[in-house]
């Protein structure tokens, strides 16, 4: 515990030996009832290494609950969860967050009163010597790793001193991103991460988005704005009422993909019909 | 003019808590002038510092409740019941007073750690658990001291905490009309702070991280080393340190370095700030509150234990209206009614600057109606204050 931390620089030609044949994490048959109500009726979902997954559908479609349950928020009444091939029983979001699965929530996310390397390290304090049970923290130590992370996400913020409820709110949220991406993350999901942000402050944070694939992350986008799932997402999952109805790779130009996605939101198309059938039968 | 761009630089980034050093200078001056002297008199200042302690170490454990965004209405009456368990423990049970004080600060971590069950466990607003604590710790203290009334403490050495002072070089010959520890203290601070201070920018600077420039640096020097070594000449002119004020500074040492420099202190004011990020982060809220309620009822053990030490006694009336005295100190002191915000010595000197406007006003021969007239003004101006250069920052 004594020992600094440091912010672990991700290596990307080790994460190619592990890629592709295991994806990073595998959900199966996933369901979730809030009392009569059925919030997810057996989702399936796949995310392979250093893919960004955009999730998609409607209010009440079920993609925050599908996440909360990744993240360990919601425990799911059925289904598998596989961490790199690995079966996990998540229990809690702490618990989550030590199996790699960080997630950036909405509002949520960060201290207001505290700086940005405060809030980067918090809950992971590095700590210079132990005085009894007191952790006496190294200040500098996480100051200084914190500015080298910002640094290598290009993510402009004059100083980690700084305190969050000085920023704006593109700042902000990619503090929180580079919070959740920082420590050996193996999955970051982000919650809506451009709601309630200025058109630069989304550019600035799909940039972000686009820094950390180019770093090796896997990342799952929920998002109402279709454009920021077509700007940046190599795969998108559409959920309608608890199903997912479309599992495809993100191409073609932004109307022909609009068009697409309204039609499986709207449920005018359905590429796991079937399943239906089944489950209802 | 660098120097007086960096000052005011620096003055823009502190307002708060320079503003407040500010006005309790100013208070000072002025009672000086208006009570000719009298106010900034050793015996004067010396006894003001006893006086306050008491309400201090409330004030310090008010601190980080109210920064954990919970409030504690219980200490007055626990203070005052704890005192008469004191008065009572030495007095009938014949314990001496090395044991009564452990036993005393052990009850009041009991007592807090029952306000945090009620809090954090059975999810109870702490107004209302700490009201229920108010009201059952004022019956216990009448009902312990119905039979006997007001019970006088003899026990010198208990005595001696609101009484005495540090004891000094017997006759040396030199200095005669001067307490000479508490000089050598004094002057031993000063060499430490320079000390810490200088080491700390150094490190600072070996991470390449932005330190305020050499003149501010020199400036703030000499005149954190002015006040400290003026309040040391001035309680040396008199009888040197009080064990009060050796207490409270002890406390405020203490609890200074568990906030700032500890991963328990971050925890706390992380839970203030966004108690769902912290527990997210996978900081335990509820440990965190059991450990502020635990601590606050200790320094209330404390505060009762300054105070029956202070008077010699323990009276059936012991701690009323100690907790809004608290409360009020730590609002002057810069503490944010939304949580999260606030220092344990901005918090100290909100105290005191309440105590010396009561002492400043008692010397001037001020009536009691008009002093609770001037002390709410000074509380509100402060919140005010608080307010209005917080939104500015925005």
């Amino acid at each position: 515990m004594a020992l600094p931390i440091t912010i672990p620089i991700p290596k990307e030609k080790a994460m190619e030996s592990k890629a592709e044949a295991t994806p990073v994490v595998e959900m199966r048959n996933i369901k979730k009832n809030f009392a009569a109500v059925q919030a997810l009726r057996g989702v399936d979902l796949v995310l392979h290494h250093n893919e960004v997954l955009g999730l998609l559908g409607d209010n009440a479609a079920g993609k925050s609950t599908l996440m909360k349950v990744l993240s360990g928020a919601y425990i799911p009444e059925e289904g598998e969860i596989f961490i790199e091939g690995e079966k996990v029983h998540i229990t809690d979001p702490w618990h989550a967050r030590r199996l790699g699965i960080e997630m950036v929530y909405q509002d949520l996310a960060l201290a207001n009163n505290l700086n940005v390397a405060a809030n980067v390290f918090l809950g992971r304090e590095v700590v210079g010597s132990q005085l009894g049970p007191l952790g006496v923290m190294n200040s500098h130590h996480m100051e200084l790793e914190t500015q080298r992370l910002l640094d290598r996400l290009k993510i402009d913020i004059p100083s980690v001193r700084l305190l969050v409820e000085r920023l704006s709110g593109g700042q902000r949220q990619a503090v929180a991103i580079a919070r959740a991406t920082a420590f050996d993350s193996k999955v970051t999901i982000m919650d809506e991460p451009t709601a309630a942000l200025s058109v630069a402050a989304i550019s600035k944070v799909l940039d972000l988005v686009r820094e950390l694939k180019a770093q090796g992350a896997s990342i799952i986008i929920i998002s109402h704005r279709l454009e920021d799932i077509y700007q940046v997402s190599d795969r998108m999952v559409v959920l309608r009422r608890g199903r997912k109805v479309g599992d495809c790779p993100v191409e073609g130009d932004i109307d022909e993909f609009r068009e697409r996605v309204v039609a499986y939101i709207v449920g005018a198309r359905d590429d796991f019909a079937e399943e239906e059938v089944n489950s209802v039968g | 003019m660098s120097f007086f761009k960096d000052a005011q630089k620096l003055f823009q980034q502190n307002i708060r808590e320079y503003g407040m050093y500010i006005a309790f200078i100013v208070i000072i001056i002025f009672f000086s002038f208006a009570t000719k002297g009298l106010f900034v008199s050793s015996r004067n200042i010396g006894n003001l510092v006893n006086a306050t302690s008491y309400i201090a170490v409330l004030a310090v454990g008010m601190t980080l409740v109210i920064v954990i965004r919970h409030i504690d209405l219980s200490v007055g009456f626990l203070a005052g019941f704890l005192g008469a368990i004191a008065a009572i423990s030495m007095k009938f049970w014949l314990f001496p007073s090395y044991l009564t004080i452990p036993l005393i600060l052990g009850l009041g971590i009991l007592a807090g750690l029952i306000t945090g069950f009620l809090v954090a466990q059975m999810k109870i607003p702490a107004f209302v658990a700490t009201l229920a604590g108010s009201l059952g710790y004022r019956g216990a203290l009448q009902l312990v001291t119905s039979g006997t009334g007001t019970i006088i403490i003899s026990d010198e050495m208990f005595n001696a905490i609101g009484n005495g002072f540090i004891p000094d070089i017997p006759g040396s010959g030199i200095l005669p009309e001067t307490h000479k520890v508490t000089l050598l203290l004094g002057l031993a601070a000063i060499i430490l702070f320079i000390i810490g201070e200088i080491r700390d920018r150094r490190k600072t600077l070996s991470y390449n991280f932005e330190v305020i420039s050499m003149s501010m640096f020199i400036t703030k020097l000499v005149f954190v080393s002015a006040v400290i070594g003026g309040i040391t000449l001035v309680l040396a002119g008199y009888q040197g340190l009080s064990w009060a004020a050796v207490v409270l500074l002890a406390v405020v040492m203490i609890y200074s370095f568990i906030t700032t420099k500890t991963v328990l202190g971050r925890h706390i004011y992380a839970v203030g700030g966004n108690p769902e990020a912290a527990q997210l982060s996978g900081i335990s809220v509820k440990k965190i509150t059991y450990l502020v309620f635990g601590s606050m009822g200790m320094l209330a053990a404390l505060s009762g234990i300054l105070y029956a030490s202070w008077l010699r006694s323990a009276t059936t009336i012991a701690g009323t209206l100690f907790e809004l005295d608290a409360i009020a100190a730590a609002f002057v002191g810069g503490v944010a009614v939304a949580g999260g915000v606030g220092k344990v010595t901005g918090s100290i000197l909100g105290a005191l600057v309440m105590a010396s406007l009561t002492n400043g006003m008692n010397l001037m021969g001020v009536g009691i109606s008009l002093q609770y007239i001037v002390r709410a003004a000074v509380l509100a101006a402060a919140v005010i204050f608080d307010v209005v250069t917080r939104n500015r920052g925005k």
